[in-house]
């Protein structure tokens, strides 16, 4: 049974406009799941409910199976990171962290032992007489970590923890969130719109979109076959390449202008097929060079632009205009043609 | 070359000393002038004498109910306020200022009327048969203390709401995601977060009302606080000499009470 559910949940933020609609998300005891989506998605909707600060105008909660829909926040035992750090300014690291201790009347001798313990696996040892005004931005994020994490929560929330931080900080934390994480075994949900962040450190991501999750899987998973379009423009499959399939077979799919295409795992699809491919993916040559009849077409160079470990290129064809990224040393110059080939294997078909 | 920016400050200071410092500094020294020597002889008098001793308590009683009430009534309403949303804050701020826009006088000639013996209360209680001779409140501690509240309450609130806007909304919820009820989150972090402005209003409330006159004139009838002893002394008894005394000790108390204010402060100060 999952740790929690979220069952046919809607929540409106006012009478006519819903953020979720019959919105459905289960989550594994000790796992680690990142809601990832551009803003607006209603991933952070989906945090704070589960946290209890909204509330669901109609579904179910369910945490270990109890009705949790109406439970106060108090009542809930979930940790919360939030993107302002929301460390209280009028206590010391200290008091930070024992603040909830002490709301559960924890003998005085026991918070200083569960303080200091966890100041150090968050690696704040001698910082705990500092107020959050003397800490810089990455201690005050771990303070609020060690602070969501000592009352030993059922479930802990991020609520794009990393985003005030500098870049490097960014990556370092994420480590250090992770590595927690995994010590600590506690369930966590995470919520960011920074890919790469929700990729590395997450057992599962759920790309959302306009209130619904269009994808819930690996990173691995969701980086090579992304099921929707959505999901494969957010992870970077910049080209959508529409065609037909006849239903029969092995036969392969047809671009519009009749062009043959194979596609790995497309067989027997019927009707219109979007294929979805990376601009690494795509393999651009100079027009001539023998090449097979099928997953191949030619093309002419619109612009180029230089990436620094090669060049983009935009080129137009006959069945549509492609962004084509290459390592080549020498690029090809505006109006050239030149030779596009799809490999089968990372044409990926989207819904 | 860039001119020192103190420079700016030239006109103002100049200002405030010719017509300031030096009229302050020459009533002050007056008091401890006498015959020729230097003498404490005036402030024996005030200190020993029993109908000052007992004007210099009521002022003080006076101002101190009036900031306790201020900070009783100012208190929810500030945090209300503070928590609606931008816009209405708006609204809701202009019309806790409102009364200041009005003259005290005006305000306290209002009250003689609401509070007076044939006045909006008493007719009210009479007619409810709730009272069957009309009320002494106009001219008593009572009176004062009402035009001193209405007077001071919006200083109250704007103080408290300056530093109660800035207590981010977060924190009352990552409290209550760490257990706090509304009360504990309340008490544990609002409050402590809010003291300096508790301690802002509360002087200005206090120091005001310490030195307000025309509201204790007007509806304190034979009721003497110390800055309507002073206009006594000087108008009625024409003893600028005792009622230079009666200024240097106001003086002296609101000096004494700011510095309290603000031992208080940086002993409270929320931030370590």
């Amino acid at each position: 049974m999952a740790l929690i559910e979220l069952k046919n949940i809607t929540v409106a933020y006012d009478q006519k406009h819903n953020i979720l609609e019959n919105f459905n998300l289960s989550v594994e005891e000790g796992e680690f799941v990142s809601l990832l989506g551009p803003s607006g998605c209603g991933k952070t909707t989906t945090l704070r409910l589960i946290a209890g600060f909204n509330e669901a105008k109609d579904g179910q909660f369910l945490f270990k199976g109890q009705d949790y829909t109406k439970v106060p926040v108090h009542k809930r035992a979930f940790g919360f990171v939030f993107q302002s750090h929301a460390l209280f300014p009028h206590l010391s690291v200290y008091d930070n962290v024992a603040f909830g201790l002490k709301l559960r009347k924890t003998d005085a001798k026991q918070i200083r032992t569960k303080v200091m313990d966890i100041l150090e696996a968050v690696n704040l040892k001698g910082f705990e007489n500092r107020y959050p005004s003397q800490l810089s931005g990455g201690q005050r994020q771990r303070v609020a970590i060690a602070r969501s994490l000592v009352i030993q929560p059922d479930l802990l929330l991020f609520d794009e923890p990393l985003s005030s931080l500098d870049a490097n900080l960014r990556v370092q934390m994420r480590m250090e969130i992770r590595r927690i994480q995994q010590e600590l075994k506690v369930t966590t949900v995470y919520v960011s719109h920074d890919q790469e962040e929700c990729f590395s450190i997450s057992d599962k991501v759920a790309i959302m979109n306009k209130g619904v999750i269009e994808q819930l899987d690996t990173p691995p998973l969701i980086y090579k076959k992304p099921k929707t379009e959505f999901v494969a423009r957010f992870v970077g499959f910049e080209n959508i390449l529409p065609m037909t399939g006849s239903g029969e077979g092995a036969a392969p799919l047809k671009a519009k202008d009749g062009t043959p295409f194979v596609v790995e795992g497309a067989a027997g699809m019927k009707g219109t097929v979007k294929c979805a491919i990376r601009p690494d993916d795509i393999r651009i040559a100079k027009d001539g060079e023998e090449r097979g009849a099928d997953n191949s077409t030619a093309g002419r160079i619109q612009v180029t632009t230089y990436l620094g470990r090669g060049y983009q290129y935009v080129v137009e064809t006959a069945i549509g205009e492609f962004l084509v990224n290459s390592h080549g040393e020498a690029p090809f110059g505006h109006g050239e043609t030149v030779r596009l080939d799809f490999p089968p294997d990372k044409l990926v078909p989207v819904d | 070359m860039k001119k020192p920016a103190y420079l700016l400050l030239f006109p103002g200071a100049l200002f405030l000393a010719v017509f300031m410092v030096v009229p302050i500094a020459t009533i002050i020294l007056s008091t401890f002038a006498n015959d020729g020597s230097v003498s404490l002889a005036g402030y024996t008098s005030f200190f020993t004498d029993s109908y000052t001793l007992g004007i210099l308590g009521t002022t003080l009683k006076i101002s101190l109910i009036s900031t306790l009430i201020c900070i009783l009534l100012g208190y929810p309403t500030a945090y209300y306020i503070s928590r609606t949303s931008v816009s209405r804050r708006g609204i809701y701020l202009a019309l806790a200022i409102f009364p200041l826009l009005t003259s005290a006088i005006v305000r306290s000639f209002s009250w003689m009327v609401t509070l007076g013996k044939t006045g909006l209360i008493n007719t009210l209680l009479l007619q409810l048969h709730v009272i069957d001779k009309p009320l002494q409140i106009l001219y008593t501690e009572t009176s004062i203390i009402i035009g001193m509240v209405h007077l001071f309450l919006p200083l109250m609130i704007i103080s408290l709401i300056g530093v109660m806007e800035n207590i981010d909304g977060d924190l009352m919820q990552a409290a209550a995601s760490l257990g706090a009820s509304r009360f504990k989150a309340f008490v544990k972090v609002v409050l402590p977060l809010s003291i300096p402005g508790l301690l802002v209003g509360s002087t200005l409330v206090l120091v005001g009302s310490l030195t307000a006159y025309a509201t204790p004139q007007l509806l304190g009838g034979k009721k003497r606080v110390l800055a309507t002893l002073l206009f006594q002394n000087t108008m009625t008894l024409n003893d600028w000499k005792a009622a230079s005394i009666i200024a240097t000790i106001m003086i002296a108390i609101t000096f004494l009470l700011i510095g309290v204010m603000n031992a208080l402060a940086k002993k409270l100060n929320p931030n370590g």
